[in-house]
């Protein structure tokens, strides 16, 4: 039965080059990958082999060099500017490594305006945010800038605000970079359990080996080159 | 969830400050147009209110009413040239008087009351009609009160008061023409007549102005006739204060605009990391740029009001002695000016705006 279900991201031939001739780059090369809706996947490799380009190509931030990308029923390569802009807004959620959130809006207000972007009526959106914020562990520190919060709170209210339009796929790029171990495991354990307990599908960057147990499958980017792995080859060593 | 105005709370102190000092600048330009637009009305009313098409100066008057010597049978003259529907003598002499409880300098006008060259502007009372009666434009004169001449010139009663009316920046009095021509006569004792300074005339109906003027200097000898717009614009020295007060106006307004386009870019410049991500998760930059617009507006409304209430303050406390009052045009036109040029430099934040690239909010780039 579960054979039968099209994945809802499917990756072809993706490609990416910066530059030309001699100092052309290939930051992915020629990528092939799905995943199903609910999953929980990890991107790992080393600095500078790809991941960020990749899922920057996925969420629809990055034009390809060429190859394809779909998530459900929208093909993200064929869209306008325009309408790459709304499908951000509407059917994806971004964590990024630092920098996440506006520093003149408090916590609250973050989420809020990544409401008022796709035009959620304001009670509902005030509802999802008090709810997001409580699930968050960030009830009473809705009011606070995010100056005044800690880089794992930072990085808690920015997983609200990825979560905030209820999105197709959540893109997450090395989201514990800035944590120091223990914090960056807590915040990755609460994504997961965010991800999962509202069956998002979600794609993890990272590469921290250790951050792996929390996802259900791993994909290996290693100079551009994309691998689906059982076993992550770093872990043989 | 208004992005632009959580900014502005804020940032109260940075806003507050551009406020002030976009304020500041409203509040000059305000006070420069209003002190400017005064002091050209109250060197140029009498002649820019009177009630008629076009003025007839004596050849080499060098367009200068005072200097302006006309033999009162040029009326005649005139109003036998075609398309003059009627004519009526002006004329006009600087002399002092007590107002308001001091000797200054007034202007005293002679009109041919039912003729052309009467004043316009009345605010209260009537225009004089008989010897020993006067309209005024000056400070400090009610109807019913009574002003002397110096030299015996006659005694007036206030019959009428004017506004928007005066000349040389004086306190300006109407009287009719015979009481104007005893004035002369009492302060010049021997004068064989007494000239008048100008020809008031109208034209046929449908008739233009210009021409007729030109067709009055061409027919009547030594005469240089004006439509009433050239007249005032001729006044010596008028065109230059004009545009003083111009320059003065505009340079302000300029460097208002210019300090409300670059504050707006500098912090559209330091809040890129911002914007980018921002664009990153789905705003577009037509709603980035509508923030800097709302902003724009906040800071010029709130420094309008601010101006606004300076100018008021300023007037009130300002004795400049020619009649002086802020017309609402001319505060509608500075605000309106100033907000859409403002949101005219805004284009450089909205211009930097459309540049972001939203990939550059990934990762530690
Ligand atoms: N805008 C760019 N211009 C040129 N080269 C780039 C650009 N972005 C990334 N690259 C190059 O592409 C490769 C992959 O980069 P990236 O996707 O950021 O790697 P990762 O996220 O895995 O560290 C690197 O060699 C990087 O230098
Ligand atoms: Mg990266």
């Amino acid at each position: 039965m579960t054979e039968s279900v099209e994945p809802i991201l499917r990756v072809q031939g993706l490609r990416k080059t910066y530059g030309e001739g001699h100092t052309q780059v290939v930051a992915v090369d020629g990528a092939d990958m799905t995943v199903d809706e609910g999953e929980f996947v990890a991107l790992l490799g080393p600095s500078g082999s790809g991941k960020t380009t990749l899922i920057s190509m996925i969420g629809g931030l990055l034009a390809p060099t060429s190859g394809t990308v779909g998530l459900g029923a929208t093909e993200v390569t064929a869209m306008s500017r325009k309408e790459l802009t709304r499908f951000r807004a509407t059917q994806v959620g971004f964590v990024f490594q630092s920098a996440n959130l506006v520093p003149f809006l408090t916590a609250r207000e973050n989420l809020l305006y990544v409401a008022s972007l796709v035009g959620t009526p304001k009670k509902d959106a005030h509802a999802r945010v008090d709810q997001l914020l409580e699930e968050l562990g960030l009830a009473d520190r809705a009011g606070n800038l995010p100056e005044q919060l800690s880089g794992g709170e930072r990085q808690r209210v920015a997983i609200g605000r990825a979560l905030m339009n209820d999105p197709d796929l959540v893109l997450v790029d090395e989201p514990t970079a800035a944590l120091d171990t223990a914090m960056g495991r807590s915040v990755v354990e609460l994504l997961q359990r965010e991800i999962k307990s509202r069956g998002k599908t979600g794609i993890m960057v990272t590469h921290d080996l250790r951050m792996v147990e929390y996802t259900d499958r791993v994909f290996e980017i290693l100079d551009g080159v994309l691998t689906h792995v059982e076993r992550p080859s770093a872990l043989e060593h | 969830m208004n992005l632009g105005l959580a900014e502005i709370r804020r940032a109260r102190l940075r806003f507050g400050l551009l406020t002030t000092a976009v304020a500041l600048l409203v509040f000059l330009v305000l006070l420069l147009s209003t002190l400017g637009g005064a002091l050209v009305g109250s060197l140029t009313g009498a002649l820019d209110r009177l009630d008629a098409a076009g003025l007839v100066y004596a050849g080499n008057a060098r367009d200068n009413i005072a200097a302006s010597r006309l033999d009162p049978s040029v009326a005649d003259a005139v109003a036998a040239v075609p398309g003059v529907a009627a004519v009526g003598a002006v004329g006009t002499f600087t002399t002092r008087a007590p107002l308001d409880g001091t000797a200054t300098d007034v202007q005293l006008f002679g009109f041919t009351p039912g003729a052309p060259g009467a004043p316009t502007g009345l605010s209260e009372g009537r225009l004089p009609t008989a010897a020993g009666e006067v309209a005024v434009d000056g400070r400090g004169v009610a109807i019913g009160d009574t002003i002397d001449l110096e030299n015996g010139e006659g005694a007036l009663t206030v019959v009428g008061l004017l506004r928007g009316s005066q000349f040389n920046a004086l306190p300006t009095l109407y009287v009719p023409l015979d009481a104007y021509t005893s004035a002369v006569t009492a302060a010049n004792p021997g004068l064989p007549f007494v000239p008048i300074n100008a020809v008031a005339f109208d034209v046929d109906p449908g008739a233009d102005a210009a021409a007729v003027a030109a067709a009055v200097t061409e027919a009547v000898p030594a005469t240089q006739a004006y439509t009433r717009a050239d007249a005032v614009a001729r006044i010596p020295g008028i065109s230059s204060i004009s545009q003083s007060f111009g320059i003065l106006v505009g340079l302000t307004f300029v460097i208002g605009i210019v300090v409300i386009g670059f504050f707006f870019l500098i912090l559209t410049v330091q809040k890129l990391r911002a914007f980018t991500l921002l664009r990153a998760i789905g705003a577009s930059t037509g709603s980035l740029a509508a923030t800097v617009a709302l902003q724009i507006s906040v800071v010029v409304v709130a420094a309008s009001a601010v101006a606004l209430g300076l100018t008021a303050l300023a007037l009130q406390g300002l004795s400049t002695g020619i009649p002086v009052a802020l017309s609402p045009s001319t505060v509608i036109t500075t605000v309106v000016a100033v907000w859409l040029f403002s949101l005219l430099a805004g284009m450089l934040s909205v211009r930097r705006i459309a540049r972001i690239d939203p990939a550059t909010a990934v990762g530690s780039r």
